[in-house]
């Protein structure tokens, strides 16, 4: 993350954190949701016919140790394929080339199979680096795939080891719509070290193609063709961390600490929230609501756990600040910039 | 009135409410009465526990209760409209209620020791409800109260290929209570109407492609739950308003009493497995918050049986032998001294005369629970049997036990190994819990034949003097009766367990019985008379400010004074405990530029209170943060910042204003937090802080909140040094490193000059005998540090005093970076500032925790700059006399616990040229100017 620390201007006259936000209050709309309404939610989630066809990703990933004491996966290779592996396409350079925290975004839907062959890459002689893995939530996979330590999963050191990759298999199977964390479970300690760098997200888009937006004060079911950007934002603990992507091309950015995200104005973007560590946070974009899931409310702040996830769309409109509102975390600058552009 | 009559009388009461209510609600064609009756117990370890004596309802059955008492208590399940009569008879020591916070709100009647009474509840809410007591809900009196939909639909369930499937309770094979408490959990089984209790972090078993039911619960602290390679429906009405559900896999509980209830279909889409289930705050799954859903294929002849964890009716001293592994359970609280308190300590304190010990067979667990403290801590190994991180032998997932990060919770954890195992925590490094896992089929209480300790010293012999050393540190720090009270004309005794050890020799045997309180007299002496108090002869200048932190006030159920001398007839002016605010471990102190108010923190508190310095009066309590340690303004700017130990940075707060508007983090985004203690700032706004939990000293622009420089600290020993304390002269910084024995010395910048060692003339290995102290660093002196903590510099930057918690005091001189001279301390020697000497020169002001004295030194009494003939000027008692003004009655532990101490007027350098033309004239024109 970043090794650009984050500038606080301590003592400046030109810092601007007093303005601790008039905006915690959860404004909710409650929606009548109408009649067609409630045909056309429950539609979307009892039709799953997918639209596009099931494919295969095939993932190496790599861990390494970076500068400051963090450690990061690195995307040594994408390749998206029918599920048979035939017709490969390597997309790969969506991704920057180096190790990045937050890990890669792994984007798929609904119906999509997942290889992911982690590689350890740190100094083989530290015995506390003997293991690497990554753990996923919310799609499936067997026993073989949970990324823990036998002394967990009575079975087997499920790691990449200094002298031995190890395969993970994933199958996004109906019903595991949503953006679900991976992270380690394996290093340093008898959970993992996620804390220290080792996480990602895996964004499973929903066959049906479809979400639920805000656009003023209303909700609105859009086709994710509409939504221009993914933003996925973690809720560290004294930092937001995060990676922008452009659905058009699928290309990821990454901008360190506190990123600044930018939109076109009119458009549709869909935040992914992630919380990882020990605390938790109120997450707020004042100026703008979103629909709460598995609710006919908006809502405009977000309280979240660690690993907890948190998805919504938003018609972007006007510049904002995402930031978090919980406790010393706004008084630390955790806090960044949503720029829309006309 | 006999418990038996009075029961009656409730039972009458009762049969009329139950036809009353039963007629008002008699529009619920199905609502029934439940009569329960219960008892609050002692489960063996000492935790409270509810206990089913009898369950009736007009509906007809009831479940299958366990027996005895349990933790959870009893589950209760009721149907929406119910009516619940609680009958409850508390056979405990302590008042005891019955709460149902979701039904009835968060308080109500509490039962005196002996006393029953009658408790009444509409199950007007579905859902599953936190029930429990209002003071012992963090330690087992707490249960659930499951109120069901009349038409038996619970909540529906996501199947492996996506459907959602809606469960009624007749589908359900098992439900699991699991409550969240501290970092540990609490759990129960319900099958077919059976309830079984699992006890801590149990393996929950179900058969592959059984519908069960989760009830996860939550008290107090906030968790978030994670279930491996399952997920469900979030609780909201989705299906009413026909919009799509909330599929998620982790669950935030963050409110006093949460709860959270969710159905799956075991393993589907996933297989068979050991999947496992967590909190997922990185803190509590280090501090071993996690167990086990076992879901396992019947065609493959498993049985889905559910294994319970650690027991509190399981194997712990003395019936160490037969039976389910045990639990001990200590409570984290605020008590000086017992801040690792055994649940039982009343019980077996006889025998382990300190509250903070427990002995448990090898397999039985310990278990923590911060049920009495404001602060957040870490439960951190500081010292644990060689064998018990053996890959080998031992658990090295397990031990040594640390987590990343200060928080709110507990840990539990198992052991194995025998021998000594202590506690401590990294945030307040003078709370222990001490557990000695005792093989019973040796003889003698296990000590083990060797140790490791925290800063890597590996395979200590536990005959050793550091290591009995450490145990009679022990004992003196964690026993209110050993300490020092300079007001008695008795000796001073220190306590010891009237037990036999077996401890490891330095060949590596394993001595058995020797008796325990022979080797610790034998070593470190019995009865010893205290030196007697005196004034300096000359007077200081102005006020000297003393956090008495152990204090206790009638009116507060908080530690904690501060001692106002004067320090120009060295009496006692003022006691000031706030017992408006239950003013909490009141710690570090500073001043305003025109000294005018006093800023005190609370250590193991949120809070920075503001104090009018002429009156004593409370002028402001704010919060700024999880445990505030030390305060120091920005002798240019004038703002205040505090050191927030417990979490990742230091907070401003702009002078005349009370709220802080930043806080500067001491460490990168992302980065393991500092954890910063005891800062200093350099005149020119430079803050440099001792990064406890990085071990590392921070230098910090306060300007622009830029990482300077973050060197190392320590050396002497290969980890942990945890620096704890910033002494700045002119232009170097001392930081004090507290289990390194060490100073590390910089420049301003950062860079490392050297490292003082302060244990170069000790022989830490060797039993203790007439070398263990000798010259070993040939300077022709004998000294020795053993803990130092506050260190600071003279305002002229030529001499560094530091109070070392093992009983003495170090001087340096600054122009060599040696140590000049050693003088004699009290027990938990920690605060040390200057103050001005009358007519020139200053006093080195030292408190110490374990006693109620101040103890003054003249750094140079003869005034010609050399700093070997430093001495003792004074010893001053910090107990008030009855005609002290005080806010609060002084009611226990008078004097003791110093810590913290501001002299006013504030002479260091940096601050004394800004002092007022009415604190001017008290100093000496080399005073008002240190730095020639």
């Amino acid at each position: 993350m970043a090794r650009k620390i984050s500038q606080a201007f301590f003592l400046s006259n030109t810092y601007l954190l007093r303005e601790r936000s008039n905006n915690s209050l959860i404004r909710q709309k409650r929606l009548k949701c109408g009649f067609a309404g409630i045909l056309s939610c429950a539609l979307l989630f009892l039709l799953g016919s997918p639209v596009q066809a099931q494919e295969l990703h095939k993932i190496e990933f790599a861990a390494e140790k970076i500068d400051g004491g963090y450690y990061a996966y690195r995307m040594r290779q994408h390749l998206v394929s029918d599920l048979n592996g035939g017709n490969a396409i390597d997309v790969t350079a969506r991704y920057p080339d180096g190790p990045t925290i937050p890990g890669p975004t792994i984007v798929i839907k609904e119906g999509d199979e997942v290889e992911l062959t982690l590689y350890h890459q740190f100094d083989p002689a530290t015995p506390a680096h003997e293991h690497v893995s990554v753990h996923v939530h919310g799609v499936h996979y067997d026993i073989e795939s949970d990324g823990t330590l036998e002394y967990i999963n009575h079975f087997k050191d499920e790691s990449a080891i200094p002298v031995m990759s190890y395969k993970y298999r994933w199958i996004a199977a109906p019903g595991t719509a949503g953006t679900w964390p991976y992270h380690d479970h394996n290093m340093l300690t008898h959970n993992g070290a996620e804390d220290r760098g080792l996480y990602g997200a895996v964004i499973v888009n929903p066959a049906s193609n479809m979400t639920v937006m805000s656009s003023g004060n209303s909700r609105q079911t859009i086709s994710l063709d509409t939504v221009a950007k993914d933003y996925v934002l973690y809720l560290f603990d004294d930092a937001f961390a995060g990676t922008e992507i452009d659905r058009a091309t699928g290309q990821q950015s990454y901008g360190g600490a506190n990123p600044a995200l930018t939109a076109q104005k009119n458009t549709n973007v869909r935040f992914h929230l992630i919380a990882l560590g020990t605390n938790f946070h109120r997450f707020e974009l004042p100026g703008y609501n979103w629909p709460e899931p598995g609710t006919d409310q908006l809502v405009s702040a977000k309280t979240l756990g660690p690993i907890e996830k948190y998805v919504f769309t938003v018609h972007a409109t006007q510049n904002s600040i995402y930031l978090d509102t919980a406790l010393n975390n706004l008084l630390l600058g955790m806090r960044g910039a949503f720029l829309v552009s006309e | 009135m006999n418990i038996n009559r009075l029961r009656s009388r409730i039972k009458a009461f009762a049969a009329v409410k139950f036809f009353t209510v039963t007629m008002l609600l008699s529009g619920f064609a199905f609502s029934a009465t439940h009569n329960i009756v219960m008892t609050a117990e002692y489960v063996a370890n000492g935790q409270p526990a509810y206990k089913m004596i009898s369950h009736t309802s007009s509906e007809g059955a009831t479940p299958d209760y366990p027996v005895e008492a349990v933790i959870p208590g009893p589950t209760l399940f009721v149907k929406e409209g119910d009516v619940i009569n609680i009958e409850l008879t508390n056979n405990t020591q302590t008042r005891v209620g019955f709460l149902v916070p979701a039904l009835s709100g968060l308080s109500g009647n509490q039962l005196a020791p002996g006393q029953s009474g009658n408790f009444q509840f509409n199950a007007t809410k579905v859902g599953t409800h936190v029930y429990g007591d209002e003071g012992s809900h963090l330690t087992g009196l707490f249960g659930a109260l499951i109120v069901d939909r009349q038409d038996g639909r619970v909540q529906s369930l996501i199947e492996g290929d996506g459907t959602l499937i809606p469960v009624n309770q007749s589908d359900l094979k098992k439900e699991y209570v699991m409550f969240m408490i501290g970092s540990t959990f609490w759990g129960a089984e319900i099958v077919n109407g059976k309830q079984r209790p699992l006890w801590t972090n149990p393996t929950l078993g179900a058969l592959l492609n059984d519908t069960v039911r989760f009830h996860i619960l939550a008290i107090g602290h906030a968790h978030t739950f994670h279930l491996h390679a399952h997920r469900w429906p979030d609780e909201t009405n989705f299906e009413a308003l026909g919009v799509e559900p909330h599929i998620i896999d982790a669950k935030i509980l963050d409110l006093p009493f949460d709860s959270h209830t969710f159905t799956v279909r075991a393993g589907s889409g996933v297989g068979t497995g050991f999947w496992q289930y967590h909190c997922h705050l990185v803190s509590h799954m280090e501090s071993g918050m996690a167990g086990k859903f076992h879901v396992v294929d019947p065609a493959a002849g498993g049985t889905g049986e559910s294994i319970a964890g650690a027991s509190p009716n399981g194997k712990i001293w003395p019936n160490s032998l037969g039976g389910e592994p045990g639990l001990v359970t200590f409570e984290v609280t605020d008590e000086p001294g017992s801040f690792f308190r055994s649940i039982r300590s009343d019980t077996i304190k006889g025998a382990t005369i300190s509250p903070s010990l427990e002995i448990v067979p090898p397999g039985s667990s310990v278990h923590f629970i911060m049920s009495e403290t404001k602060g957040v801590h870490t439960i951190t190994s500081l010292l644990w049997p060689s064998d018990a991180n053996d890959p080998m032998h031992g658990d090295h997932r397990q031990i040594p036990m640390d987590q990343t990060k200060a928080y709110r919770g507990g840990g539990i954890v198992k052991l194995e190994t025998p021998g000594l195992y202590v506690f401590t925590c990294k945030i307040h490094p003078y709370m222990f819990g001490a557990v000695i896992v005792d093989d019973p089929n040796t003889a003698g209480l296990d000590l083990g034949k060797a140790i490791d300790i925290v800063t890597g010293i590996n395979n200590l012999p536990t005959i050793s003097d550091l290591a009995t050393r450490l145990l009679r540190t022990f004992f003196v720090a964690t026993v209110q009766e050993n300490w020092q009270d300079v007001t008695s004309s008795q000796p001073w005794h220190v306590k010891y367990p009237n037990v036999n050890v077996a401890i490891g020799d330095l060949q590596g045997n394993l001595v058995d019985n020797l008796p325990l309180k022979d080797v610790l007299e034998s070593r470190y002496g019995q009865d010893i008379t205290l030196a007697a108090l005196f004034n300096p002869v000359t007077p200081g200048v102005g006020e000297v400010w003393i956090n008495t932190q152990f204090e206790k006030t009638a009116g507060k159920t908080k530690p904690g004074t501060i001692t106002v001398l004067d320090a120009a007839t060295w009496k006692i002016k003022r006691k000031i405990a706030l017992p408006q605010i239950n003013m909490n471990h009141p710690h570090n102190m500073w001043t305003n530029r025109d000294q005018s108010i006093i800023f005190q923190t609370q250590w193991f508190d949120t809070k920075l209170t503001f104090i009018d310095r002429a009156t004593g009066a409370l002028l402001h309590n704010v919060h700024v943060g999880d445990t505030p340690s030390h305060v120091m303004t920005i002798p240019q700017s004038d703002v205040i910042t505090v050191a927030i130990n417990g979490e990742n940075g230091v907070i401003g707060i702009k002078p005349g204003e009370t709220e802080p508007f930043v806080m500067m983090p001491t460490q990168g985004p992302g980065q393991i937090p500092a954890n910063p203690h005891g800062h200093w700032i350099s005149p020119e706004g430079t803050i440099i802080t001792p990064n406890i939990n990085t071990s590392d000293t921070g230098f910090y622009d306060s300007n622009t909140g830029e990482i300077i420089a973050r060197p190392a600290a320590g050396g002497n020993f290969p980890a942990g040094p945890h620096p704890i304390a910033i002494g700045m002269g002119i232009d170097k910084v001392y930081t004090a490193n507290l289990l390194d024995h060490s100073l590390s010395v910089y420049d301003l910048n950062g860079n490392p000059l050297s490292t003082i060692n302060l244990l170069a003339d000790y022989d830490p290995i060797s039993p203790t005998g007439d070398t263990t102290l000798q010259d070993r660093d040939g300077d022709g002196l004998v000294t020795v540090g053993v803990l130092p903590i506050q260190t600071p510099v003279d305002p002229t930057g030529r001499v560094v005093v530091t109070a070392n918690t093992g009983g003495t005091i170090t001087i340096v001189d600054t122009s060599i970076d040696k140590v000049v001279a050693m003088l004699p301390c009290d027990p938990g020697c920690h605060g040390a500032n200057f103050g001005a000497k009358s007519g020139g020169g200053y006093y080195a002001y030292v408190t110490s925790k374990f006693s109620n004295q101040l103890i003054v030194v003249d750094p140079d009494p003869n005034g010609d700059g050399n700093f070997s003939d430093a001495a003792i000027a004074g010893r001053i008692s910090l107990v008030a006399g009855g005609d002290v003004p005080t806010d609060d009655k002084i009611a226990s532990l008078a004097g003791t616990g110093g810590q913290g101490i501001l002299a006013v007027p504030n002479v260091y350098n940096g601050w004394v040229q800004h002092l007022p033309a009415e604190w001017r004239g008290g100093l000496t024109p080399a005073q008002l100017n240190p730095v020639q």
